[in-house]
């Protein structure tokens, strides 16, 4: 399944994610996280998206993988945070 | 004795050159061979620049681009899709240690932005910096602003309007929702202005730059010495332009 979702995030930016998910097992094939945000390192935004493959389309699980990878690599958003970029990947879901 | 540093003047260059002439000096300065540099440039033709992560499919009518002459680049900075036309776009590059720019990302923002505030305020217009990245004057935007920082160096590059032609964007950019194109535009043309709009008249790139210039000195507290690319900067720019902002891998990569 594909999905695509536009999210404002409260007081940030505008995300727009595009997700290819398994709608049986709930769990996401490729992400692809784009949008007018800020991300240090930039790269770390593709190393997030290649770490996502696999994750079960839950709140709770996508919201500490999402902060236990920004930890890991040191990111620091401007204009988007763990709880936008979670809201935005569920928006995606038909 | 005021430290020097480099200010640079490149009109009409392309949007792969532009980017690439940034990158190509956050390298340069990263190595420790030439000074914290600001540029003053514009483009031609006239190009739209899309943040990072933005999807250029998405954001960009390519179509009409290409009806009207209008390039495509995808920057190495975040934010958001700008129509470069009329304005001076400034890029400053400095190391991220230096003593004048502050640790924390929107503080230093809001540092630089002071420059581009400065600068205005030598033409006779007050403007405010409001976060993340834009400068207002009167409510409305007149400069937007992105920063990166990579192998320890800032690379902070922006607009300013010296006029603007909101129907001719919105024609370029696409909009979530085609039905309402017509509110979008009225809405933007109330949030945007220009140096052209609030003085009533036309200034120069040239003018505007001289004001500018002025601006980083008076936040900075340093002289800006006109200069040159280096050699180095000349074949770097070549590859960054060749490899990475005139291909399509990079452009389309979102």
């Amino acid at each position: 399944m594909q999905g695509k979702s536009v999210y404002k995030v409260p007081n940030g930016k505008l995300l727009k994610i595009f997700l290819d998910y398994n709608k049986k097992t709930k769990s996401i094939n490729k992400i692809n996280i784009t949008g007018d945000f800020f991300a240090y390192p930039e790269e770390a935004i593709e190393i997030m998206e290649n770490q996502l493959r696999n994750t079960l389309l839950d709140r709770e699980i996508l919201l500490n993988k999402i902060n236990s990878m920004i930890k890991e690599n040191n990111i620091e958003f401007i204009g988007l945070n763990a709880e936008g970029l979670t809201e935005g990947i569920l928006m995606c879901l038909k | 004795m005021k430290e020097k540093w480099r200010l640079l003047k490149t009109e009409d260059k392309t949007a792969f050159t532009n980017m690439a002439i940034d990158r190509a000096v956050l390298v340069t300065n990263s190595e420790g061979k030439v000074p914290p540099t600001v540029r003053f440039y514009t483009w031609k033709p006239p190009a739209i620049s899309i943040g990072y992560f933005q999807s250029l499919e998405e954001e960009v009518d390519l179509a009409v681009c290409k009806e009207l002459g209008v390039d495509f680049v995808r920057r190495i900075t975040g934010g958001g899709a700008v129509f470069h036309d009329k304005e001076l776009t400034y890029s400053i590059v400095i190391s991220e240690s230096h003593p004048q720019i502050p640790r924390n990302i929107l503080e230093s923002y809001g540092r630089i932005c002071g420059a581009v505030m400065n600068g205005l305020k030598n033409l006779g217009i007050e403007s405010k910096y409001v976060p993340i990245n834009d400068i207002v004057t009167n409510g409305k935007k007149i400069s937007g602003n992105a920063q990166t920082r990579k192998i320890k160096t800032v690379l902070q590059h922006g607009t300013v309007l010296l006029d603007v032609d909101v129907e001719k964007m919105f024609s370029l950019l696409k909009v979530p929702d085609e039905k309402i194109r017509d509110k979008l535009i009225s809405d933007v043309k109330e949030r945007v202005t220009s140096i052209r709009h609030l003085l009533g008249k036309n200034i120069s790139f040239d003018n505007v730059a001289e004001a500018m210039k002025k601006g980083f000195e008076e936040e900075f507290n340093v002289k800006l010495t006109p200069g040159k690319l280096t050699e180095e900067e000349i074949i770097l720019t070549k590859k960054f332009e060749k490899e990475c902002f005139g291909s399509r891998d990079w452009n389309y990569k979102k």
